[in-house]
C-alpha cells in the first residue's frame, strides 16, 4: 500500500548543478532578447488586448508566446507567466487579463510556433537526448520560460516587482525551476500536480505518460540507466526547490497516476520557502480542479494584487 | 441576413444526409492503404505496438497508434478518437493490454501534419463559413476511416468494438455500424453557440474571435449544425455512457441517444477515471483496471 505523504523520494544533486545552470543563463544572456510584439486586433476584446510575442532564448532560438494585457488606464499591471502542460498548447490567457494581469502564455521550444528548429515530437520531449545533460531537450525548454519572464521585465506596463508563475503538471514543474533560477524576480508560484520532480522515482510509480516514456527508453537502452539518472538530476524539481524563495502554492491529487503524489510531497519537503500544499483525496491529475482554481486565483491575487 | 441560410440547427434532413453521404462516398472511393510499423519501445509481453499510416478523404495521410494484446484473440477493440489539441494522450498500457486499441491523430495534429499543421487557436473555425470547406468535415472523415480500419483487423472481435472520445466519437458511432459501446466526455460541439457566451476560454473562444473578425452567428451556426451531436445521436444504437459536468445542460442530448446512461462527473477524477474504465470494461468483457497503481 502506498504512503504518498511519507514515501522516500531521493535525487542526487550533481556537484556542478549551479554551474550547469549558470552556463545556460550565460548563453541566454549572450543573445539579445529582441522581443517582438504584434497586436492582434481580431483576437482582442473590449477587455483584453492580445499580442503575438516572439523572443530569443537559449542557443539563439526564437520562441513564441501569447501576451495579453487588460484594456484600461490602470497600468502598471502585475504579471503572470502561464506555463503549458506536456501535451498542451498554450492558450491565449485572456481570462487572466480579465482579472487584471498582464499575462504571458509561453510556448517553449517544441510547442507550435516554436518548433521550426527544435521539434522532438510528442511523445519524445522527455527522452530527447536524455543520455546527455548538456543537450537534453529540456535544457532550452526550461530556459525559454526564464526568458519569458525577462520579456516581462522589459515591459513598461508591467510592475516588475509583481511577477508570478502559474501552471499545472509540466507548468507546475517549470514554475519551480524558473522560480529557482530567478529568485530575486519571482514573487509567487502556483504549481499544480508538479511534474519533473523526483523524476526517476516517478517512473517507477506509474505506467502513465509522460513518465512512461522513460520506461520505454530504458526498455530499448537498458545500458543507459545510469546516464539517464545523471541527466535528469540536473532537471529535477527537487534539486531546484531549495533555491526557490517565492511563496509557493502546491496542489496534488492523491490518486494522480500521471505525477505520483509521492513526488508532490517530496517537493513540499524540499522547498524551504513559504509553502502551502493542498492534497485532494480521490483526485488524479486534475489535482482538485476545477474547485482549486479559486484557491489559485486568491493566492496569486494576495501576492500580486491585481487592480491595485 | 442571407435568406438562403437556414437558422442554426435547422438544416433539413435531406441536406444533412446528403452532406454526410458525400463524405462516405469520398472515403469509399479512396483505399486506406494502411502501413504498419512496429514500435519496439512500446512492445511488451502485454501487447505489440505499431504506428499506422493510412489514407483518408482528401486524399490525406493520417497517423494512428495501434496495439494488439498478447495472446490468442479475438480481442475487444477500442477506437480512441482525437481530442481537440495538437497532441493526443498516448494510449495507456492498461488499455493496450486489454483491447485492440487504435488512437488516431487527425489531419493537422502532430504526427499527421505533413502538408497541414493545425493552428491552436484556429482549428475550430478553419473554413467554418461554409460547411463544405469546414476542416471538421475532413477530421470527421479521418475518424470514420479509423473506424473502418480498426474493424477490418482479424484480431478484433466484431461483437465487442467500442469508441471513446468527444463529439467525434459520437459522430463516428452514428455513421459506422458495428460499435457496441460508446463512451463520451468533454463534448465540444454540443450547444457550442450558447456555450461560447459563458467565458473567454478556448477553444470555444475561437468562435467569438471568428465573429469579431466579421463572420456571423447565422453562418457559423449553420455549419456547426452539421456536427451537432443531437443531430447524430439518434443513429447511435450502441450502449452509450455520457460523462458530463451538468446533466441538465446535456439532457436533450441524453434523450436523443437511444441507449444512453448519464454519468455526472464528480471532479474527484481518480474516482471518475475508475468509473469510466469499469463501465467500458464491463461492456467489453475485460477486467476493470485503475491507472493509479496501488
Amino acid at each position: 500500500m502506498r504512503d504518498p505523504k511519507n514515501a522516500v523520494v531521493e535525487v542526487e544533486l550533481p556537484d556542478d548543478f549551479d554551474d550547469f545552470w549558470a552556463a545556460g543563463l550565460a548563453d541566454c544572456a549572450s543573445h539579445p532578447l529582441d522581443p517582438v510584439l504584434t497586436e492582434l486586433p481580431a483576437l482582442s476584446t473590449d477587455r483584453v488586448i492580445v499580442h503575438d510575442l516572439r523572443y530569443t532564448s537559449y542557443g539563439g532560438l526564437r520562441v513564441a508566446g501569447w501576451y495579453t494585457v487588460p484594456r484600461g488606464p490602470s497600468a502598471p499591471y502585475p504579471a503572470l507567466v502561464t506555463i503549458p502542460g506536456y501535451i498542451s498548447e498554450p492558450t491565449i490567457p485572456k481570462e487572466w487579463s480579465e482579472l487584471g494581469y498582464a499575462a504571458l502564455a509561453v510556448a517553449p521550444r517544441g510547442k507550435l510556433r516554436s518548433n521550426e528548429l527544435f521539434n522532438p515530437g510528442y511523445p519524445g520531449l522527455l527522452t530527447h537526448n536524455i543520455a546527455d545533460p548538456q543537450t537534453y531537450g529540456y535544457r532550452g525548454f526550461y530556459l525559454d520560460v526564464v526568458r519569458a519572464v525577462e520579456v516581462l521585465l522589459e515591459r513598461p506596463e508591467v510592475d516588475s516587482s509583481r511577477i508570478g508563475l502559474q501552471g499545472s503538471s509540466q507548468g507546475g514543474g517549470l514554475g519551480i525551476s524558473t522560480a529557482a533560477l530567478m529568485p530575486d524576480v519571482i514573487r509567487c508560484v502556483a504549481a499544480g500536480a508538479p511534474y519533473l520532480c523526483g523524476i526517476m522515482t516517478a517512473a517507477t510509480l506509474t505506467r502513465s505518460y509522460p513518465y512512461e516514456e522513460i520506461n520505454e527508453y530504458l526498455r530499448l537502452h537498458p545500458e543507459d540507466a545510469g546516464r539517464v539518472r545523471e541527466t535528469v538530476a540536473y532537471y529535477d524539481g527537487l534539486n531546484f526547490a531549495p533555491k526557490v524563495r517565492a511563496p509557493t502554492l502546491l496542489y496534488v491529487g492523491m490518486e494522480d497516476d500521471v505525477c505520483p503524489p509521492e513526488t508532490g510531497f517530496a517537493l513540499r519537503r524540499a522547498l524551504t520557502c513559504e509553502t502551502t500544499l493542498h492534497a485532494y483525496p480521490h483526485c488524479a491529475h486534475h489535482a482538485g480542479l476545477p474547485g482549486v482554481l479559486r484557491i489559485v486565483e486568491d493566492f496569486l491575487a494576495a501576492h500580486l494584487t491585481p487592480g491595485r | 441576413m442571407n435568406s438562403d441560410v437556414p437558422p442554426p440547427g435547422t438544416v433539413d434532413p435531406m441536406t444533412f444526409d446528403a452532406y454526410w453521404s458525400a463524405v462516405d462516398a469520398e472515403l469509399a472511393a479512396i483505399p486506406a492503404r494502411p502501413v504498419l510499423d512496429p514500435v519496439p519501445a512500446r512492445t511488451t509481453d502485454e501487447a505489440t505496438s505499431y504506428t499506422v499510416r493510412l489514407t483518408s478523404a482528401g486524399p490525406y495521410r493520417v497517423t494512428g497508434w495501434l496495439s494488439i494484446p498478447a495472446g490468442d484473440g479475438p480481442f475487444p477493440a477500442l477506437l480512441q478518437t482525437p481530442r481537440y489539441g495538437s497532441v493526443n494522450d498516448m494510449p495507456h498500457p492498461n488499455d493496450r493490454s486489454r483491447y485492440v486499441l487504435f488512437g488516431l491523430m487527425h489531419r493537422g495534429q502532430r504526427l499527421a501534419d505533413e502538408g497541414f499543421a493545425a493552428a491552436y487557436p484556429g482549428l475550430l473555425t478553419m473554413g467554418i463559413d461554409d460547411p463544405a470547406t469546414y476542416v471538421y468535415r475532413g477530421i470527421a472523415a479521418d475518424c470514420l476511416r479509423a473506424a473502418e480500419f480498426l474493424m477490418s483487423l482479424a484480431e478484433v472481435d466484431p461483437a465487442r468494438v467500442a469508441v471513446r472520445g468527444d463529439d467525434l466519437a459520437l459522430l463516428t458511432a452514428a455513421r459506422r455500424p458495428g460499435f457496441s459501446a460508446v463512451q463520451l466526455s468533454e463534448l465540444l460541439f454540443h450547444r457550442a453557440m450558447e456555450a461560447r457566451l459563458k467565458s473567454s476560454h478556448y477553444p470555444l473562444e475561437e468562435l467569438n474571435d471568428h465573429l469579431r473578425a466579421g463572420s456571423s452567428a447565422q453562418t457559423i451556426g449553420h455549419t456547426l449544425s452539421y456536427f451537432d451531436p443531437i443531430r447524430h445521436a439518434p443513429a447511435v444504437t450502441a450502449r452509450t455512457l455520457l460523462a458530463v459536468d451538468d446533466p441538465g445542460w446535456c439532457a436533450a442530448l441524453a434523450d436523443a441517444l437511444p441507449a444512453a446512461t448519464v454519468y455526472q462527473l464528480t471532479h474527484l477524477d481518480g474516482t471518475d477515471n475508475d468509473h469510466l474504465d469499469a463501465w467500458l470494461a464491463e461492456r467489453c468483457g475485460v477486467p476493470a483496471m485503475s491507472k493509479f497503481v496501488v
